[in-house]
């Protein structure tokens, strides 16, 4: 591999110094963090003296890569880790020595961690009552899981910017311009965040902000802590630091002179999880903190009309912000022919689907590596990620998309266990409907249609029953049961006498029971799930979703008229618990289109041929996320206290968020955007977003000449 | 054409040498409002008024208005070389709410992803609301009732008596309590003030903090919502003012006689002292006022401020001088001589000019005989009969021209189109619901979920398999073939052994062998594979369904669209109702497609209704609706004393039950009790029954108000006639059409 200079650069560095490596995406900076950690592999250096420090799990993945070629040299494990990662291991490991400081009610045991969906759920436990008994949060138009999703999310900003949480409020207040009577909400979200932390503290449930202020407080400070640190990295690779919190970014300033070596990453234009509290300026004090800084100017992957289009959203922009633009030329630079749009724009949503799906066939038609294309949209609605997938589908063209997985309860393979669960379980009084059970039979019986699922539900299923709903199959007229089948008949009869065994719940629980029911008898042979993998990843996200439900909730909340598994059920159906999860990107084919939100794109960090832009008058590319109950701005530790937040400000913040997806989205492409949009979005709305407005100018700068 | 190429009227000439500034112009029926203000659009954009970043807003009353404007003005700048679908923004109100919400969510307290409820789905809201209420509350009415005994059951059970008079209370109440920027807290505050019970306030409070909760259970807001939300946005950021007025320099207001005082207070926000805004409407032809707040008198309070600049667009070309006689002749009568003094004011000069002799749109040649004024009162079947004998008449002479038979009201409406098409007479009835495609697309869908609910019925697999078929039916010589199909698939016994066979009982092999062609063979299984696609995907979510169930069944884009958006909708409705499944879902679909919620489409039909292209046919609509539009024959119905009522002591009130006491409109006593309470002298203002009265005279003025915007519909022909209403109702020909009668006597 040919390396560029200022990768040379690096590597003719000493691993006894702390160096910086500054610049663009696309310049080759992560490339150089991989061969520099295989350096300090080559050297001798043990792997599991060196520590890998990234804002999130995706960006380690060019890592693992060069390890994953390279195995040999990896002798041992190369430490990868988040903040919050290493705040767990730290509180699993030194909890006996802080525990006492942190203000759980029962020190002397270890505490609970709770995950983002236990999190949720007792924060609507608490917060419920709240809501109905003293109407809070009256004057919101809001749905509940998202009031809890965001006390939590001011309580995440408070530990990742390091304020104390009493200050949640008086700062959300400060900055505020609105209705003088809307500040209420702000105290209602500080007395749910409080109240929230003392029932963790009284119950050893930490959460993940709790765990992250006890690391920052008590453990960072610890002699122990601190030197068993020490001792076990002694060196530091940071990648992304402008992706990373002010509190990360302490850890890492202070942490700096103990390493024998570093190289500290950063990305000049980025900064794309700013909603979820990262900060490029307290990154800068990281890259200050080093040594030295290598800048990495020269883009490597975009081509010179990629560039000039980079060059037109920063004049667009600076424009629309009432900025004298700066000329930026890029001789032979021809933005217009780094884009391309439709013949006509589309007026229905679809069509545009339609377009974009097409343009991929020709593309792939001419040799384009489907691999080589991304779909990106600022939201990937399961709309249009299903109408997409289905028309590529339709052309034999690979793709996947990186996204979490449906919500438990669009899950069929959930559905049908959870069915099965409700008829095992009557007392629960949680009976499902005749056609569920009819679909729960179609799914669990093989081969079984809806016809005679439908058939079959009629006369053995009774909704209304007070105990057990199932009937024998012989108790069927012999004329329907020809119908049936008596292969299917006979199916039911094994699945209904497991059912009609089933122990008490008092001595058995949901996850046992599932666990047991798929492994006796969904899954042998004659049975849906038999030999079906993509059910039993589900079935087995769904038990490991119950189990640490069970084991957080049930030991809170045990008392005598709590069923633990009937609190999960109606949890899942309610959508307070989606146990959505991020399908592993790793396990995505190697050459497809790949269809993902855009943040998501960015954070993958990596570069292809061709980007799609779907929706490009929509308000989502700019539009800040979690309103209103909290304000990544406001909360954010350049905010200056006394000072209000407009919509000029807004503005200015839609402004700039725009700028950094698009020149981070640009970096990423190396010959040609598409940009698809239709008149009316999909629910028949008619969007004209700041987006398409910058595109328009662009356009019109480069057709009056300016490149 | 150029607006210096085409001949302009005086009054249009004034107009378009606007430059900046306040303007209102008051126009009269088929002035070309439309056509102005759009060339006045196109002409600030083409002058160079605005800059790349801003944009001409015009506003407007109904989506159909929208796309007209849009139209007009990308057409007249792609005319004048420039890139069309710039520089201007053409909104409804809520709309432009939408749009001033989606900016800053957080002002509003709302959260970015913040869904809006439609119309539907609030009255579904507001109707368990209500039923809640009443279960609980069952004595509340009682003051307010005079019944016999006897009656009690009927008045508390059937749905059109007290659960009927609840939810419109609760529609009314919620209504005006959000024109008036309350919430459920502030009304609580405020009825805690109060001395004095206010009994009728508290119902209506009550409701609608029930249904605020409802809504905010499901992040939702209603379109009543959005417009107060906006404003309270404006009121609360001088900077979002201040960006709004940046990006638009210019505001041109359609339709301003039906503006609420909510969308006056958002455009002067909008514009401020020194701003552009063009206010253009009829007076006359304000129709959306009872129990909002929506009135002409903005209109004709800003026309009156020194400050602006007064226009007139008197001349149309769209009626016979006949025509036009008799639209002046009842402002005239109205005016001077209406025996109710307080109706009056009703309508208000200008009176309609012709239009000047070289006019490119000349009005119709007269035809004093193509006026036909039905005096004498016709039973409601007579007057169904008489009318469609007519139009059968009519017809055929006239192929080319366009007809319309304009009701009061949307039932009435469906009888005249049910005759015409027992006698077949082609009818268009879309304007009385939900566009025809719309509705036979979302049927497509609906036929289908009801065969996957129930597969077993193999009625329902025909009916499904009729829809899928459903464009065949042009088809006059192959559609025999298809229903063949139908009726066989009608009769299989075991649906099971068609769609899923087993190796012994498979209905294909078995119709096969009785000798079944291979034609119908093919297309049997063709079916199957659809039907086998829809069972397998039953267990996706329901958007996902539609979406499955879409591909097989639509072909053309704006189907395809109004799949996507109903997908949407059942998503968030799912969302809303988490136990919702399969039949909840198809019970949906059936309200949509049998109209009994509007929903709107994406059909040319409901973005925009252009009468010119049925000529030949009845198009069937109320007389609300027919605003903006014009036949060459228009007929008026109904146009009795319980339509148009006058004052008359015999005169009844439809908002007055029959069940109250001392015919009380407890909808306007109501309001009236919210009014007293939030202009905080309750003690003082609220006397009983002076709002009945008063929603009376309102009512007075604003059916004569319509009585003028249905006459201004004809071009060439109209007819009007009464009918008796119910045999007890004894309803006479309304005191308006009388002096109609008499005026045009004289006339001729």
């Amino acid at each position: 591999m040919a390396l560029t200079s200022e990768q040379s650069r690096l590597l003719d560095h000493p691993s006894t110094r702390k160096i910086a490596l500054v610049g663009p995406a696309g310049t080759g900076k992560t490339t150089a963090g991989t061969l520099w950690l295989k350096k300090l592999l080559e050297s001798g250096i043990p792997a599991n003296q060196i520590l890998l420090f990234i804002p999130q799990r995706t960006l380690a993945k060019p890592y693992e890569d060069s390890l994953w070629d390279d195995l040999a040299l990896s002798q041992g494990l190369v430490s990868i880790v988040t903040l919050g990662g290493l705040a767990r291991r730290m509180l699993d490991l030194f909890w006996p020595a802080i525990s006492s400081q942190t203000g759980v009610a029962q020190p002397d045991r270890p505490p609970q961690f709770l995950t983002l969906e236990t999190a949720q759920y007792f924060m609507a436990h608490v917060v419920r009552p709240l809501i109905e008994e003293k109407n809070y949060f009256e004057s919101l138009t809001i749905n509940r899981n998202r009031i809890f999703s965001q006390i939590l999310d001011n309580l995440n900003k408070a530990a990742f910017v390091g304020f104390p949480i009493e200050e949640i409020a008086p700062r959300l207040k400060a900055a505020w311009v609105g209705d003088v009577e809307q500040m209420h909400i702000y105290d209602d979200v500080q007395a749910s965040a409080l109240a929230f932390r003392s029932f963790c503290l009284e119950h050893n449930l930490l959460d993940f902000s709790l765990q992250v202020e006890i690391f920052i407080k008590y453990l960072w400070p610890l002699p122990a802590c601190r030197s068993y640190l020490t001792q076990s990295y002694r060196h530091l690779i940071v990648d992304n630091i402008e992706e990373d919190t002010p509190v990360a970014h302490d850890v890492l300033r202070e942490w700096l002179p103990d390493f024998d070596s570093a190289v500290v990453i950063a990305d000049r234009e980025a900064g794309y999880r700013f909603f979820l509290g990262a900060d490029t300026q307290s990154a800068m004090t990281v890259v200050d903190a080093c040594d030295e800084t290598l800048l990495f100017e020269k883009n490597l992957v975009s081509s010179k009309d990629i560039q000039g289009l980079q060059n037109g959203f920063r004049r667009a922009v600076a424009s629309l912000m009432g900025e004298t633009p700066l000329q930026q030329s890029l001789p032979g630079a021809d933005a217009t022919r780094a884009i391309v749009t439709p013949r006509e724009n589309p007026r229905y949503f679809p069509a545009m689907v339609n377009w974009a799906s097409a343009e991929i066939r020709r593309l792939i038609d001419q040799g384009t590596p489907a691999g080589e294309i991304v779909v990106l949209a600022p939201f990937m609605s399961d709309v249009l990620r299903y109408t997409l997938s289905r028309k590529l589908d339709e052309y034999g063209i690979p793709h996947h998309s990186h996204r979490p997985s449906r919500a438990l309860r669009d899950e069929p393979a959930a559905q049908t266990l959870l069915t099965f669960a409700t008829v095992a379980f009557p007392e629960w009084g949680l009976l499902p409907q005749r056609i569920n059970f009819a679909f729960a039979l179609m799914q669990a019986i093989d081969p079984f249609d809806l016809v005679r699922a439908q058939l079959l539900s009629r006369y053995v299923y009774d909704e209304r029953a007070e105990g057990f709903p199932l009937k024998p199959f012989e108790e069927v007229p012999a004329e329907v049961r020809d119908r049936i089948t008596y292969r299917a008949g006979e199916r039911y009869e094994q699945l209904r006498s497991w059912l009609a065994a089933t122990l008490p719940e008092d001595d058995q629980t949901l996850d046992f029971f599932l666990n047991r029911l798929f492994g006796e008898v969904l899954s042998q042979p004659g049975f849906g799930f038999h030999n079906d993998l993509e059910n039993a990843n589900t079935v087995a996200t769904l038990i490991e979703s119950i189990q640490k439900f069970r084991w957080v909730i049930g030991d809170q909340l045990n008392h005598d008229d709590f069923s633990t598994g009937k609190e999960y059920v109606q949890m899942v159906a309610d959508g307070v618990i989606a146990a959505q999860y991020i399908q592993p990107w790793q396990d995505a084919p190697k050459d497809s289109v790949f269809l993902a939100p855009a943040y998501t794109f960015l954070m993958r960090n990596q570069a292809v041929d061709v980007q799609f832009w779907l929706d490009i008058g929509s308000p989502a590319w700019y539009q800040r996320l979690d309103q209103p109950l909290t304000q990544p701005y406001v909360l954010s530790r350049r905010w200056k206290a006394g000072e209000v937040w407009t919509t000029e400000d807004e503005l200015r913040a839609a402004n700039a968020t725009l700028l950094r997806l698009s020149l981070g989205l640009l970096n990423r492409c190396r010959q040609k955007v598409y940009l698809g949009m239709s008149e009316m979005d999909v629910s028949g709305y008619e969007n004209r977003g700041l987006l398409l407005r910058i595109i328009q100018q662009v356009l019109l700068e480069t057709k009056r000449g300016i490149r | 054409m150029s607006a210096a190429a085409m001949k302009l009227r005086p009054g249009q000439q004034q107009i378009l040498r606007y430059q900046n500034g306040k303007m209102g112009v008051s126009a009269v029926p088929g002035s070309g409002k439309t056509w102005t203000l759009s060339y006045l659009a196109a002409d600030l954009i083409k002058s160079g008024a605005i800059q790349p970043d801003q944009e001409v807003l015009i506003v407007t009353l109904v989506n159909a208005a929208v796309d007209n404007f849009s139209a007009r003005i990308s057409g007249q700048l792609q005319a004048a070389g420039l890139l069309p679908g710039l520089g201007y923004r053409v909104r409804t109100l809520h709309g432009l709410a939408n749009d001033i919400v989606r900016m800053r969510p957080d002002l509003a307290g709302l959260s970015n992803g913040f869904q809006i409820v439609d119309e539907v789905e609030a009255t579904r809201i507001i109707r368990s609301v209500s039923e809640t209420w009443l279960q609980s509350n069952p004595e509340f009415f009682e003051p307010y009732l005079d019944f016999d005994e006897s009656q009690r059951e009927k008045i508390y059970t059937q749905s059109q008596n007290l659960p009927a008079l609840v939810e419109s209370i609760a529609v009314a109440f919620i209504r005006l309590a959000k024109d008036r920027q309350l919430t459920p807290p502030d009304l609580h505050r405020l009825l805690a003030q109060v001395q004095i019970p206010l009994p009728l306030v508290e119902l209506g409070a009550g409701l609608y903090r029930e249904y605020q909760d409802a809504l905010n259970y499901r992040g939702s807001v209603d379109f009543d919502d959005l417009i107060r939300l906006a404003l309270r946005c404006l009121e609360s950021d001088p900077s979002l003012v201040a960006t709004l007025r940046q990006r638009w320099p210019y505001i041109l207001e359609d339709e301003a006689q039906d503006s609420s005082l909510l969308q006056q207070k958002i455009l002067s926000l909008l514009t401020g002292e020194t701003g552009n805004w063009v206010r253009v409407g009829d007076p006359n032809q304000a129709i959306y006022e009872t129990f909002t707040t929506a009135s002409p008198q903005y209109l004709l309070d800003f026309i009156q401020r020194p400050d602006v600049l007064t226009r007139s667009l008197p001349e149309s070309g769209r009626s016979t001088w006949s025509i036009i006689s008799l639209a002046n002749s009842l402002i005239n009568w109205t005016r001077d001589k209406h025996p109710n003094l307080d109706a009056r004011k009703a309508l208000n000069p200008p009176l309609i000019q012709p239009t000047p002799p070289d006019d490119p749109q000349p009005n119709p040649p007269d035809c004093p005989d193509c006026i036909q004024l039905v005096e004498q009162l016709l039973s409601p079947d007579q007057e169904v009969k008489f009318v469609v004998d007519s139009i059968e008449a009519w017809l055929p002479e006239h192929p080319d021209q366009t007809l319309a038979i304009l009701s009061p009201r949307n039932t009435r409406g469906f009888k005249f189109a049910d005759e015409c098409q027992r006698r077949g007479i082609p009818v268009v009835d879309s304007l009385l619901r939900s566009t025809s495609s719309t509705r036979l697309s979302t049927s497509a869908i609906f036929h289908i979920l009801n065969a996957l609910c129930d597969p077993r019925e193999s009625g329902k697999l025909s009916t499904a398999y009729r829809v899928w078929r459903r464009k065949e039916r042009e088809d006059e010589q192959r559609w025999p073939f298809y229903q063949a199909i139908a009726k066989r698939i009608k009769s299989c016994d075991r649906v099971e052994d068609f769609l899923w066979p087993q190796t012994a009982n498979d209905w294909l092999t078995e119709i096969k062998a009785e000798g079944a062609d291979a034609a119908v063979l093919d297309e049997l299984e063709t079916f199957r594979d659809v039907i086998q696609r829809g069972q397998n995907s039953v267990f996706l979510p329901i958007d996902q369904l539609i979406l499955t169930l879409s591909q097989d069944l639509f072909l053309e884009p704006a189907e395809l669209a109004l799949a996507h958006k109903l997908s949407v909708l059942l998503r968030q409705l799912s969302n809303a109702h988490p136990d919702w499944r399969l039949p909840e879902f198809t019970e949906e679909m059936k309200q949509i497609a049998n109209n009994q919620r509007r929903f709107l489409g994406f059909s040319n039909e409901d973005t925009a209704f252009n009468p010119d292209l049925y000529p030949g046919q009845v198009v069937v609509a109320t007389m609300h609706k027919a605003k903006g539009l014009e036949w060459d024959a228009v007929y008026l119905t109904a146009v009795n004393n319980y339509n148009f009522p006058s004052g008359e002591e015999y005169d009844q009130y439809q908002s007055e039950k029959w069940f109250a006491r001392d015919h009380l409109n407890l909808e306007a006593e109501t309001l009236a009790q919210l009014n007293a309470l939030t202009e905080g002298r309750a003690m003082d203002w609220y006397q009983e029954g002076a709002a009945t009265l008063e929603a009376r005279q309102e009512f007075i003025r604003e059916r004569l108000r319509l009585f003028y915007v249905g006459i201004t519909r004809a071009r060439r022909w109209l007819t009007v006639t009464a009918n008796s209403g119910r045999a007890s109702a004894r309803n006479v020909p309304a005191r308006a059409f009388l002096e109609l009668i008499n005026a045009w006597e004289k006339h001729k």
